[in-house]
């Protein structure tokens, strides 16, 4: 008994010494965010000999911060909010209205899930900049509607079947129309579908690199977190302490995000890969 | 006045049907479809960007590309052999870490929690993080102790910087099927595992006879999310590598960019952008009959 609780305990020690040495180059990167550039290139690897602020207000006022942090929630607010909203709209009348046309709208919304981003993308461009789409955060945000929507579509069409008819056709008897049934009863009744989905597209369009590029990078004002740490890096080549901060601050968000949503993450990315 | 009612009633329906579906039909046609088939249509013809009427050349652009496009053949081979690795290691260590860690753990939350925390961080960071390790990083641990392994050029020659791509991608997405892993760990009955501890088995005996025959629905849906994922590999490259040295670690995906991006030959990659579609196409199809063929079994 004396003998397995040993065991026991090595074993977790094993464990977190593992994830520790895992993570380390996240530790790495945020404690040389906090040296001199001498402090640096003398001291990769040991804690700053002083710890000092100054990189990261260069970098915040640098980039302007608080303005791509802005664009990042604007695109990321209004891409998943139109992703939910179609989606669910879309799958619960394809599948409470069984019909062939149904069928093939269903295909019709899934099918582009098996199209590669990049075999589109300078067409995609080129019709964009026609639709005036390009260079504005909004017009980013809307672009993922159309990227998110079939798999959005899937999830959401799998999980109505969970869902009673009898609950929206008694209201139907009612007298409802079928706008506020849906709004008011069924809706609601997706909310575990519905995060899923949430978590999933905010983690692909908070940290998505290809599209802004494309569409919003020719003005600073319009770029997101992942766009300006990408150039602010490729600036400051020789400048690691100044990039490390940048660095560190673009990926903030998205750990605070973690650490208060971590149940709902984790839920999310298992339904969704499960499902999906 | 009856029927009148029910025709009301019928028209009211398609009315809101159309309200239902339309925007999703609306905005997958304007974001997939129309540039799709403007795709379709430019791959034949030899579009540059610059003159504004292209000419169409038929099957001239897919003819060259079958005939031998160094770079495209190059970055195919790479994506290859990338993604069978991908695929193996990453669904090894996911299943390996799932289970040590769906042991009754006091800090199991948090260790999960460690392992996962790479994959919510964008791959462009991820790529930068990765490289300040392998150059700056690794550069003061050879120093400090002499060991040849942090001495080499990680990045600087095309074999070491293939593996870097590997192994930085292995260490961002592992945490991801650890928890898909661990959520079909759940499915495996404890009981059968204590049956099979009194009969005699060890701990190896007890994976493959017990836990490994249960959790292959979850290994199923690991090595196809993993095997979608890696052929479209990207972000990576354009952080950690730049596809250097001198462009040999460019996949299919940085190959296309290169090609329409940098080169301006846009047409020309268009064409490797639909070869990409068919593979990528061919292969989804595969795994959703496989699923189906699945679900009737069971």
């Amino acid at each position: 008994m004396k003998k397995k609780t040993i065991g026991k305990i090595a074993f977790e020690i094993f464990m977190v010494i593992l994830a520790l040495i895992y993570i380390y180059p996240i530790i790495l990167v945020i404690l040389n965010s906090f040296k001199t550039n001498r402090d640096l290139m003398l001291n990769v690897l040991g804690l700053p000999n002083k710890w000092i602020m100054s990189n990261y207000i260069y970098v915040w006022n640098y980039m302007d911060y608080s303005r791509l942090f802005l664009n990042n929630v604007v695109v990321t607010l209004i891409g998943t909010a139109g992703i939910v909203l179609f989606s669910s709209m879309a799958a619960y009348i394809l599948s409470r209205k069984k019909t062939k046309l149904s069928w093939l709208i269903y295909l019709f919304c899934i099918g582009p899930m098996l199209v590669p981003f990049q075999t589109i993308m300078i067409t995609l461009l080129k019709s964009a900049r026609i639709i005036g789409l390009t260079n504005s955060d909004w017009g980013l945000g809307i672009q993922y509607w159309g990227f998110g929507i079939p798999m959005a579509v899937f999830l959401f069409t799998g999980f109505m079947s969970s869902i009673p008819k009898e609950i929206d056709e008694s209201a139907m008897v009612d007298g409802a129309s079928t706008i506020r049934v849906f709004f008011s009863i069924i809706f609601p009744l997706l909310k575990t579908i519905t995060s899923t989905v949430i978590v999933l597209d905010v983690m692909w369009i908070w940290n998505d690199f290809l599209l802004p590029l494309l569409m919003v990078d020719s003005q600073s004002d319009t770029r997101t977190l992942t766009l300006a740490a990408y150039s602010f890096v490729g600036t400051f080549v020789t400048d690691w302490q100044y990039s490390m901060a940048a660095l560190v601050l673009a990926v903030l968000p998205s750990i605070l995000f973690f650490i208060f949503m971590q149940k709902n993450i984790v839920k999310g990315v298992t339904a969704g890969a499960v499902k999906g | 006045m009856k029927s009148k009612i029910l025709i009301g009633r019928r028209t009211l329906d398609r009315i809101d049907y159309a309200v239902f579906v339309i925007p999703a039909i609306l905005f997958v046609t304007i974001q997939m479809y129309i540039p799709f088939i403007m795709s379709m249509y430019y791959s034949l013809t030899d579009w540059n960007g610059i003159s504004p009427n292209p000419k169409f050349i038929g099957m001239t652009n897919f003819l060259q590309i079958f005939q031998g496009d160094t770079g495209f053949n190059s970055a195919l081979i790479l994506t290859f052999k990338y993604t069978v690795l991908f695929v193996i290691i990453t669904n090894i260590f996911g299943v390996l870490l799932a289970i040590a860690l769906d042991r009754q753990l006091k800090s199991g939350n948090i260790l999960r929690a460690l392992f996962f925390l790479p994959y919510i961080m964008s791959l462009v960071v991820v790529g930068f993080v990765w490289k300040f390790i392998l150059v700056q990083g690794f550069d003061s641990l050879g120093k400090a102790t002499n060991i040849g392994f942090f001495k080499m050029s990680w990045l600087g020659t095309p074999h070491l910087a293939f593996v870097s791509i590997v192994i930085v991608s292995i260490w961002q997405g592992v945490g991801f099927y650890m928890v898909i892993y661990l959520a079909g760990l759940q499915a495996v009955p404890k009981d059968l595992l204590e049956a099979a501890t009194i009969d005699g088995a060890n701990a190896v005996k007890k994976f493959f006879g017990v836990t490994l025959p249960m959790l292959m629905p979850s290994v199923t849906i690991c090595v196809f999310l993993s095997l979608t994922n890696a052929i479209k590999l990207y972000d990576i490259i354009v952080s950690l590598t730049a596809a250097g040295p001198a462009g040999q670690t460019a996949s299919i995906t940085y190959d296309i960019y290169r090609e329409e991006f940098q080169n301006n030959n846009y047409g020309y990659g268009t064409a490797k952008a639909l070869i990409l579609f068919v593979i990528v196409a061919v292969l989804t199809i595969v795994q959703v009959t496989f699923f189906r063929s699945k679900e009737v079994d069971a």
